[in-house]
């Protein structure tokens, strides 16, 4: 079996194996099944980075060619988001078991089954090369995840869900008049066919409308200022897990349907010039950058902070791409990566808190320190990550858009960029002086520190942010390879 | 304690250092006056005992700067920031 | 960052101080004695290179890098460890141990970075576990206190970043020789390096913070940060004039408010930016004679102010007073306390035979070749200054004086241990002025016992002293603290934030009243027009979100479609 035919097994073994999870009784088989499809996606996932940065890899589903048949097309762009993706659910998975056996007591087959769904989604976007396909997935993805977030135990949880669910359903949409606007115009779905037809019709006002549904529908799903409503309610009323999960992948892998689109189907030298796109993600971006953080500062349920806070990573991100670079997307992709790593240790720690505690709220965080030092640290390290201290991921992809700002010459992005990064001090800060600096009330029970199989992958995560802030070839050379493949050579075969 | 009592017996003796100090300020000056200069990169290196003109005006204006600046100015009750942290 | 012939010396001791949580009692004491001592050895053993390149994303880092200058730093840095680290045998607090083993590391491993990265990171690290030897005091007061200086040197940090990523740009490198940039990044590090060496008017951190650090920490305090960053300037920034003026200046401010002060720490601290202010003028002269006078300065300095600042400490840890008019009396019951505070006093001063003679006469003389009138004016006037408060007014009220009726006992042998090996460096290198000489990058030039030299700085001394006796009434003093910089963000900016906060949020309340009033009618207006969806309109954030993805799809499609 070669490379080729095992890459679309990372999105069929979930898929299937939700079908036997939905079956499953019990608490352990559910999980357990869970996870080993996880890694299995996740180790093909691995296999299959290196050798999409050499090739492109086209595997045409039933053997029927492409463009007319359903064709998975995958080069360093998408390995890279799915790796990403598969990968920080392998992660998060042992962490899973006790959380969620806590949080979400009953019908565990049928919550990991809907988890399953949601993965096999996001990966079946990441790895699509068809268009329709894309949107089908983006469904299935979406629809599980509504699910996932309704299990909050919060009774909010449902309103969360419903409101992500409407504006989730308004983005697909939006996502979907711009496809068939492309396919009424060029006839095709495929990615690679559609960018080789466009420039033939691209000047008209249908195209250029696709373009704009497209964004705004992908904005939507990115939670990019200001569509980013939905977001703070749905990661903080959603059990803990889900939480963990999404912050990692689920805007992470709408950030690269937006670039597939904007990048490769719509060339960058004609999608930067009929909108004015680089400006408009410009502002959206630093926009972005101070309401998450500004907010995030002031949020006394740390889940709720954290949120607003990946509201302002987005932000970043956004810039990159606002800068229409090599540099500028490859600052994009890094921060994609490094920020999964530090926003899922985040949550991870927050969550060990919730599972220990019984709450979120920065309140019932102080005194945790003496009682709860190995959760507390790992949150303290992860917060200097998501501050940009160096040694730290963070400050590799801050260190890349700063650069990339400069090459343009735009030194007040620089600034904006410093301060933004003071505020998620002060934000990281209030945690930190609560925990250690604060004396536990006498009403609030005594906590002890928590189970190993929750503090085990945290701190692996927590490991992971320092590792890739001081070995920067993995991550660094996916995310050039993955910015070349998109600015660069488009689809080629 | 054996340092103490050498101590305190200086003490006692202070007026007696006080005149040895005084004997050796009056030597440094007057040999300050004899030997001649061995620079004059300033103009007040030629002027025998500036040195302890100097210090002595040095000394003094610091003390009264100092503490007409903390009077007019910069002095303030030590609870001064208290009620504020 | 280890080779067959280098090792890290701040790997040593980060490697070692891991081991201090395990250890108690006996075992703990010994290992940090052995500690410091192990870090001596690898200086020994290190040769001039440099060590430890690494690539990081794209740049290379260059971790050891070992001249002549950074081992003058590095020498003298271990040797302080090791002084503290005996002063502080005693302290059963382990957090306080780690962090100062942690901050000598940290400034280790400043001055042999070889690159502005690897500089950074320890700059950053030496923040960090320093406020550490504030926070362990364990009052509210050292807890407000350190939390200021954490923030100043968390803004100086960002500072400094901000010109490193600047000069790399401007330069393509991050090697970290004298710093040619024009521009921002020249001023943004120099900016940065001036916090850290507390050039006025970016000094108040120092003076707000060291008092009220424990006992042991301030020694380490008063060692390494400031002399790191004149290590810093002596590298990047020789023979920038305005650093010349500056220090100068730095010499008479610190003067100036330490004869204000009351807190025998604070004092302390005020003459440690007026020494730095000696080492400051010296870089900013920028000659051969003048750069060797700011290194042995720097090298000296650390050794007596360690002293001082001990013995100003045993009497802390055995009064818990530290107010001067509280003090008074105390030479019966600590006469050993007494006598070698006055070694560092004598040596501070720079009387002849003792360090600071040979290292301050060097930049003095330094001035003087340079045919700077006025500066050198100053430095004399400092000078006096020194000598009036630290070794005159200080002793004078704490050891003789009016009897406070404080009864305390003699300090712990090893505090006592601690200051005699600082004491009898101060009079090694002052008699034998060529041990340190011997350690400069330059072949030194001066020699300090000529006759003139000597004649010029016993007149100034003595005086200074005849003065002091003399106007002894006059000497200003009394329970009261003194406004400084500080004042501006502990109680300045405060006042302005919440005027101007209250401006803003009647402004904001005005600006909302309207603005909410009009999206109010815009949303009713939106309703009438597209009907009524049931529930889904109502709810406000359906509505909202509906509404901004409304805009900015129409913002877009205005300016694709119909252009």
């Amino acid at each position: 079996m070669t490379i080729t035919e095992l890459m679309p097994f990372s999105v069929l073994v979930p898929l299937i194996a939700s079908l036997v999870c939905a079956l499953l009784p019990g608490r352990f088989w559910p999980w357990a099944v869970t996870l080993v499809a996880t890694i299995t996606s996740a180790v093909i996932a691995a296999i299959t980075l290196p050798a999409a940065a050499q090739v492109t890899l086209s595997y045409a589903f039933g053997n029927w060619p492409p463009p007319i048949g359903i064709e998975y097309r995958v080069d360093a762009a998408n390995a890279f988001v799915a790796l990403l993706v598969a990968g920080m659910a392998a992660v998060a998975l042992p962490w899973a078991k006790k959380s969620v056996d806590r949080e979400v007591p009953e019908r565990q087959g049928a919550f990991y089954a809907l988890f399953l769904l949601a993965l096999s989604g996001l990966l079946g976007i990441t790895l699509s090369g068809d268009a329709f396909n894309i949107f089908v997935f983006l469904e299935i993805s979406s629809l599980a995840t509504y699910g996932l977030i309704a299990h909050g135990s919060d009774r909010r949880a449902l309103l969360a869900s419903f409101r992500y669910l409407i504006m989730g359903t308004v983005g697909a949409t939006f996502l979907l008049i711009g496809i068939g606007f492309l396919y009424v115009m060029t006839g095709t779905l495929n990615l690679a066919d559609l960018a080789e037809r466009l420039p033939e019709v691209r000047d008209t006002s249908t195209v250029r409308a696709a373009l704009a549904f497209i964004i705004v529908g992908m904005g939507l799903k990115l939670a990019m200022l200001p569509l980013h409503l939905w977001l703070p309610n749905a990661y903080t009323y959603a059990p803990s897990f889900v939480t963990v999960f999404l912050a990692g992948t689920a805007t992470k892998v709408a950030l690269y349907v937006m670039l597939r689109f904007v990048f490769t189907v719509f060339a960058p030298d004609w999608s930067f010039v009929v909108l004015p796109l680089s400006t408009v993600l410009m502002i959206l971006a630093v926009a972005g950058m101070f309401a998450g953080s500004w907010v995030a500062m002031f949020q006394p349920n740390i889940k709720r902070m954290l949120a607003y806070s990946s509201v302002a990573q987005v932000g970043y991100m956004v810039l990159g791409v606002s800068l229409v670079s090599i540099v500028g997307l490859t600052a994009a992709f890094l921060h994609l990566f490094n920020h999964a790593l530090m926003k899922t240790a985040l949550f991870m720690a927050v969550g060990t808190v919730i599972y220990q505690v019984g709450s979120g709220h920065l309140k019932d965080f102080r005194g945790l320190g003496r009682t709860m030092p190995w959760t507390l640290t790992a949150f303290a390290l992860a917060g200097l990550s998501i501050i940009g201290v160096p040694l730290t991921a963070g400050f590799v992809s801050k260190w890349y858009l700063i650069q990339a700002a400069l090459d343009q010459g735009q030194w007040f992005l620089v600034v904006l960029i410093l301060i933004t990064s003071l505020m998620a001090i002060v934000y990281i800060w209030r945690v930190i002086e609560a925990a250690w600096f604060q004396e536990r009330p006498g009403n609030q029970p005594a906590a002890g520190e928590a189970p190993l199989a929750l503090l085990i992958p945290t701190w692996v995560l927590v490991a992971l942010n320092f590792y890739f802030g001081i070995d920067t070839r993995l991550t660094v050379g996916g995310a050039t390879a993955a910015a070349e493949a998109l600015l660069g050579g488009g689809m080629a075969p | 304690m054996k340092l103490a009592r050498i101590i305190e017996f200086l003490i006692s003796k202070r007026s007696l250092l006080a005149v040895i100090m005084l004997v050796l300020m009056a030597a440094l000056v007057l040999a300050d006056i004899i030997l001649p200069p061995a620079y004059t990169r300033f103009p007040w290196e030629a002027i025998s005992g500036f040195a302890a003109f100097f210090g002595f005006v040095a000394c003094a204006a610091l003390i009264f700067f100092s503490r007409f600046l903390g009077e007019w100015l910069l002095y303030r009750d030590e609870d001064y920031y208290d009620d504020h942290e | 960052m280890i080779t067959s012939d280098w090792i890290h010396p701040s790997l040593v001791l980060i490697a070692g101080t891991l081991v201090v949580p395990l250890l108690k009692g006996r075992a703990m004491q010994t290992w940090m004695v052995l500690l410091p001592l192990a870090v001596l050895g690898v200086l020994w053993l290190a040769q001039p290179g440099e060590y430890g390149q690494m690539a990081f994303l794209g740049m290379e880092l260059v971790t050891g890098r070992v001249d002549d200058l950074s081992m003058v730093f590095g020498w003298v840095f271990s040797t302080v460890l090791l002084i503290g680290a005996i002063y502080a045998l005693h302290v059963n607090d382990q957090v306080q141990h780690v962090a100062a083993f942690l901050y000598g590391a940290s400034a280790l491993g400043v001055v042999f970075a070889g690159d502005l990265i690897t500089l950074y990171v320890f700059w950053e690290l030496m923040v960090i576990t320093s406020v550490w030897l504030i926070w362990r005091r364990g009052s509210e007061v050292s807890f407000n206190a350190g939390f200021r200086y954490l923030v100043i040197h968390a803004v100086g940090g960002v500072v400094l970043l901000a010109g490193i990523i600047m000069f790399q740009f401007e330069t393509g490198t991050t090697r970290f020789d004298q710093i040619d940039a024009d521009g921002p990044a020249f001023w943004l590090i120099l900016a940065a390096f001036m916090i850290n060496a507390a050039v006025p008017p970016l000094h108040a951190w120092l003076t707000d913070a060291y008092p009220e650090a424990t006992v042991t920490g301030a020694v380490f305090m008063s060692a390494l940060t400031t002399k790191t960053a004149v290590y810093t300037l002596i590298r990047g920034y020789p023979g920038t004039e305005m650093l010349v003026w500056l220090g100068a200046f730095m010499t008479l401010y610190g003067v100036t408010f330490a004869m204000l002060s009351n807190d025998i720490r604070r004092l302390l601290s005020y003459h440690i930016v007026s020494q730095v202010g000696y080492m400051v003028a010296g870089v900013g002269l920028g000659t051969a004679l003048a750069l060797s006078g700011s290194a042995s300065h720097a090298f000296t300095h650390i050794l007596y102010k360690a002293l001082l600042f001990m013995g100003a400490g045993a009497v802390i840890h055995m009064t818990g007073r530290s107010k001067l008019s509280e003090l008074g009396g105390l030479y019966r019951y600590m006469p050993w306390t007494f006598v070698l505070y006055l070694v560092g006093g004598v040596s501070i001063s720079a009387f002849p035979l003792f360090s600071g003679y040979v290292s301050k006469t060097m930049i003095v003389e330094a001035a003087a070749v340079d045919g700077r009138a006025l500066i050198w004016l100053m430095l004399a006037v400092a000078s006096a200054g020194t000598f009036l408060s630290t070794t005159l007014k200080l002793p004078y009220k704490t050891w003789l004086g009016e009897d406070s009726g404080l009864r305390p006992q003699e300090a712990p042998w090893n505090m006592l241990l601690a200051m005699s090996i600082a004491a009898a460096l101060c009079f090694l290198i002052g008699i034998f002025p060529g041990l340190l000489y011997a350690l400069l990058p330059e072949p030194v030039d001066f020699d300090a016992y000529t006759m003139s030299v000597f004649l010029k700085e016993m007149q100034l001394l003595l005086f200074t002293g005849l003065a002091f006796c003399l106007l002894l009434k006059y000497v200003g003093g009394g329970p009261k603290i003194s406004l400084d910089v500080d004042w501006l963000y502990r109680r300045g900016g405060p006042r302005l934030i919440s005027a101007t906060g209250t401006a803003i949020v009647t402004a904001d309340r005005a600006v909302r009243r309207v603005a909410l009033g009009q999206l109010m009618r815009l949303t009713s207006h939106m309703e009438r027009k597209h009907g009524r969806d049931g529930k889904l309109a109502k709810s406000w954030p359906i509505g909202s979100m509906a509404l901004w993805t409304a805009i900015v799809l129409a913002m877009l499609l205005t300016f694709g479609v119909w252009r």
